[in-house]
């Protein structure tokens, strides 16, 4: 066949899985750090990196987590405590993390361009506003596209009760989210109560039939409805992976006695089976009526997780390539309203960092007396996601096809917050 | 020819001169376009030293014009008399027949409700949408000339509920930009959406035409007039006054920079004449629950004249590109919705030729069908060896995953469940997806849907084949399918000879009925009859259309 270079043709399908990188022929790389594209794959795939994001459904209150305001006018009735860094005080809900802050680099400089919930989450999922022609990929796709394995017996990419539904956008069904609720369940149709014996007969006949059809055709398509069914049937053998209750016991203290210490426990056992992206969510945030009251009963539960996981992490050696991202959609506001609640805020707002080789003990950016502008050093989600992608080993300015248009993985303009990364 | 508006742009030159060839390609012999169809495209496969894959067997051409037509997959009696059928032109026959089957209209309608909406659309109140899927099933029974379906579909007379197409708009409410993007794309193939924050890199776009064209849109306002049986109805208003808001390139904004208004502008044509507003002019405010008064100057009016005439250079070309992608698995410019110059067609002289070939039919898509589907081209087997899913020169037949709708009721006529239930009065509101769960079926199976989608294998659905609910399709009472096979008198052949073209729509091979014989002979029948079953309901042979 001749060959053709029809822009259209990079974002095959098959160029994308013949690809490790996933940019096809004529894709536009930039190197980063001189490596060639093909190394820089392998490299990235050597590594094998984590990544867990936790993410504050709702938006949760910089004023009440990493950056109080204490004094000021609407500071709110918390007080602050200190943390294992000297001068560096965070929220008296956070007791167990404040002594791990050491690990933890806050970005106190949040400046995004999503002030509602859908569009927020969207935002903190994708990198990119929405808009009706371009479905983009959550990042959790994008890490399960570069740190994935194939034939696992675990999906690359899992949200235990996530959040976002942009999935895995234009980068197909290979790296969508396989979902777990909130109490940690397998979602609908993934238990099976067949015998064993009537499931290996099935599976015969059907392999007798894929068998055929794959001879006389070729077919590609084919092909990948009979891997997704391997990995349907591998995944029954995965099943006790999400299986938490013989570790809880001893874990209890550690994570907290909590729903979000589960999830975290869960995420944790996910990562030692090789899982690149778990999202765990909590929700509850969006505190437009009795922030306070909703603070105090959300943030101790994840805070107790959030710390108990880095802990754990650590003991088992994984936390070095593990990153941690904490986040909500979007910020609150700084004045509290008539319902004691604060509302919709993007134009200053906290989000934090941790693991996989990010400088903590930082509080980078500032925000002003009373918490309405970034004083220095804003951060745009562009350069959220960057400084996620480059700590995770992925070149933020690898560019994936949609149709004809090269779309980079962080959008175009994002910079690399290096003083975040060790 | 004349293209009044948009005479200046060197491509339009470009695109005439193709399309006058194309003009000498159909009328040289006056030959049938199925034809020249033919030609053009076996011109490639030597060029490109290809040898084509053979011509169908009459059973995979069977279930894949059925499905193509009707979304639906033959029953045991169709299959059986087709096969059986020996007169020369039965597939030209079954062709005919199906394009004037009710069930047309309803897939194409399907079809076109995933183009204009997709499965989720933005907007509120358009996850209700019947209004216009009723409307969009009507135009194809009717056969309405594409070019007048979508000048009334953009006009958007009535109601959402009563008459349907002011739904396309309820979408994009207040989002002129978001209606520009899609508009452009859908029946003109030209994508704006980079030209919204810069200038185009490799396209000639401006943000000033990405701006321009959003203009016409800029005045539209849904309205909410009533409820009809607990659906809220919306009509479509338009204003005298409203601007688009210009404000440069994205990386010079800064927050509060207010943008310059825009005037309407044709792509690659000149501005709008517009009558100008009285001096100190007021929007009358809207009546609540009212429709609007019609606009004195509608510049969505001049726009959708604009957009489906005939010599616009774009809207013809989208459509003949469209059609042939969604029978032949991709476009002449891949994807349909691309016509940009630095996507060029595969086979250029070909799109031409069907471009112009429609323009003279009056956009008659049901004859474009008749043509393609009778075309050698389309009817080859699609056992090839490039193991390409959508081969680029339409060496071999395409391979397309089956969408929501088409599982579903194909499962149906597959198990019987149809047959068996015929007697039973009928639900008040029947779900297409009966007895099977709407939402379950739409998330596993509702992407990719339109019949050109790319696929990958998803977990989800094979965790829904495995353990889900395909088990309540298989009945056991009399016209069901387990009905069928269980009754004693049935050889074991016999048996093995009706799951396969019941559900298959093709008799078994050797090597299956050698397999399967002893299964079928088994004592507890029923239990093994059910594994090969739900194999043949879940293989990929009954997942894709091939």
């Amino acid at each position: 066949m001749a060959v053709r270079c029809n822009p259209g043709e990079h974002f095959s399908r098959r160029a994308l899985m013949q690809s490790a990188l996933g940019v096809g022929a004529g894709g536009v790389v930039m190197n980063w750090g001189g490596l060639t594209q093909t190394s820089l794959a392998d490299e990235v795939r050597k590594q094998k990196k984590h990544c867990i994001y936790l993410f504050m459904n709702g938006g949760a209150s910089q004023f009440e987590t990493f950056d109080m305001k204490v004094g000021a006018r609407t500071g709110g009735p918390f007080r602050e405590i200190s943390t294992n860094i000297p001068g560096s005080r965070v929220c008296e809900l956070m007791p167990k993390l404040s002594q791990q802050m050491d690990q933890v680099a806050v970005i106190r400089s949040m400046k995004t361009s999503q002030v509602d919930h859908p569009g927020g989450i969207y935002l903190m999922h994708t990198g990119y506003q929405p808009t009706p022609n371009v479905r983009f990929p959550e990042f959790g796709s994008i890490v399960a596209k570069y740190h994935g394995t194939e034939q696992t017996d675990l999906p690359n990419f899992i949200k235990i009760f996530g959040h976002g539904d942009a999935g895995s956008g234009f980068l197909g069904p290979r790296y969508q989210p396989f979902g777990i609720g909130p109490d940690g369940s397998l979602p609908t149709f993934s238990g099976s109560n067949m015998a064993a014996e009537k499931e290996l007969r099935r599976h015969e006949v059907r392999a007798f039939l894929e068998d055929q059809f794959a001879a006389a055709h070729q077919s590609e398509l084919a092909r990948l409805h009979r891997e997704s069914y391997e990995a349907a049937r591998r995944l029954g053998a995965a099943r006790k992976t999400f299986n938490i209750d013989d570790e809880w016991e001893k874990n209890r203290e550690l994570y907290g006695d909590s729903a979000m210490g589960r999830r975290c426990l869960l995420a944790r056992r996910l990562v030692e089976a090789g899982v690149p992206f778990i999202e765990v969510g909590q929700s509850g945030y969006d505190t437009h009526g009795d922030n306070f009251t909703g603070h105090r009963g959300l943030v101790p539960s994840m805070e107790h997780a959030w710390a108990g996981l880095m802990t754990d992490l650590k003991q088992r050696g994984l936390f070095d390539k593990t990153l941690i991202v904490w986040a909500g959609e979007i910020g609150r506001t700084p004045s509290i309203n008539n319902r004691a609640g604060r509302d919709h805020y993007v134009r200053c707002w906290s989000a934090a960092l941790a693991g996989c080789g990010i400088k903590g003990g930082q509080m980078y950016g500032e925000s002003d007396t009373e918490g309405v502008e970034v004083k220095s050093n804003p951060v745009t989600e562009g350069d959220f996601f960057a400084t996620i992608y480059q700590a995770l080993s992925i070149d933020p300015k690898i560019e994936n096809y949609t149709g004809v248009r090269p779309i980079p993985l962080a959008p175009f303009g994002s910079k690399v917050v290096s003083d975040l990364l060790g | 020819m004349n293209f009044s508006p948009c005479s200046r742009s060197p491509s339009i030159w470009l695109l005439l001169v193709g399309v006058l060839n194309a003009a000498l390609l159909v009328h040289a012999e006056d030959r049938p376009l199925r034809d020249v169809i033919d030609s053009e495209i076996s011109a490639v496969w030597q060029r490109e030293k290809l040898t084509p894959a053979a011509p169908s067997s009459d059973a995979e051409f069977l279930r894949r014009i059925y499905l193509d037509l009707a979304g639906i997959i033959p029953t045991y009696d169709e299959a059986t008399a087709f096969l059986k059928d020996q007169s020369p032109d039965k597939r030209q026959q079954l062709i005919d027949c199906l394009l004037d089957h009710p069930r047309y209209a309803q897939h194409q309608a399907d079809l076109w409700d995933l183009i204009l909406f997709g499965r989720n659309p933005p907007g509120f109140g358009t996850d209700k949408r019947e209004g216009i899927q009723n409307w969009l099933k009507e135009q194809f029974a009717a056969n309405r000339p594409y070019d007048e379906m979508i000048r009334d579909l953009l006009r958007a007379e009535g109601n959402s509920v009563e008459q349907g197409p002011p739904m396309y708009y309820v979408q994009f409410r207040n989002q002129p930009e978001d209606l520009n993007e899609k508009v452009t794309q859908t029946f003109l193939g030209v994508q704006l959406q980079c030209a919204r924050c810069h200038d185009h890199p490799f396209d000639d776009w401006k943000q000033t035409d990405f701006f321009g064209m959003a203009a016409f849109f800029a005045r539209l306002t849904v309205v909410e007039v009533g409820k009809k049986d607990n659906i809220a109805m919306y009509v479509i208003g338009e204003k005298n006054s409203g601007d688009v808001l210009f404000t440069g390139p994205a990386k010079d904004q800064t927050p509060g920079k207010k943008g310059e208004p825009i005037k309407p502008k044709f792509l690659l044509g000149g501005g709008l004449d517009e009558p100008a507003l009285p001096e100190g002019y007021k929007e009358p405010k809207l009546e609540e629950k009212k429709p609007p008064p019609p606009p004195t100057f509608s510049r969505k009016d001049k726009l959708v004249e604009w957009i489906a005439r005939a010599d616009n250079p774009y809207f013809a070309r989208a459509i003949a590109n469209r059609m042939w992608g969604q029978y032949l698995g991709r476009g002449i410019v891949h994807p349909v919705d691309n016509l940009s110059p630095a996507n060029e067609p595969s086979h250029p002289a070909l799109l031409d030729a069907i471009t112009i070939w429609l323009v003279e039919k009056k956009f008659d898509l049901k004859a474009l069908t008749r043509e393609l589907l009778n075309s050698n081209t389309y009817q080859l087997s699609s056992r090839g060896t490039s193991g390409e899913a959508q081969p680029m020169w339409f060496q071999h037949a395409r391979v397309r995953p089956l969408s929501a709708e088409e599982l579903g009721e194909s499962w149906r006529i597959a198990t019987g469940y149809d047959e068996a239930t015929k007697d039973k009065p009928p639900e008040k509101t029947p779900s297409r997806f009966r007895p099977l769960n709407r939402d379950y079926v739409v998330r596993f199976f509702g992407q990719p849907n339109n019949g050109t989608g790319d696929f990958q294998g998803g977990l989800a659905e094979h965790l829904y084949f495995n353990n889900g609910e395909l088990g309540s399709l298989l009945l056991r009472t009399p016209g069901s399918l387990l009905g069928t096979i269980i009754n004693k008198e049935m050889s074991g052949d016999e048996r093995i000879e009706r799951l396969f073209l019941q559900i298959l729509s093709r008799p078994p091979t050797t090597a299956e009925r050698e397999k399967f014989i002893e299964m079928v002979n088994k004592k507890d029948v029923e239990d093994r009859v059910n594994d090969l079953v739900w194999a043949l309901l879940t293989c990929s042979e009954f997942r894709f259309n091939h």
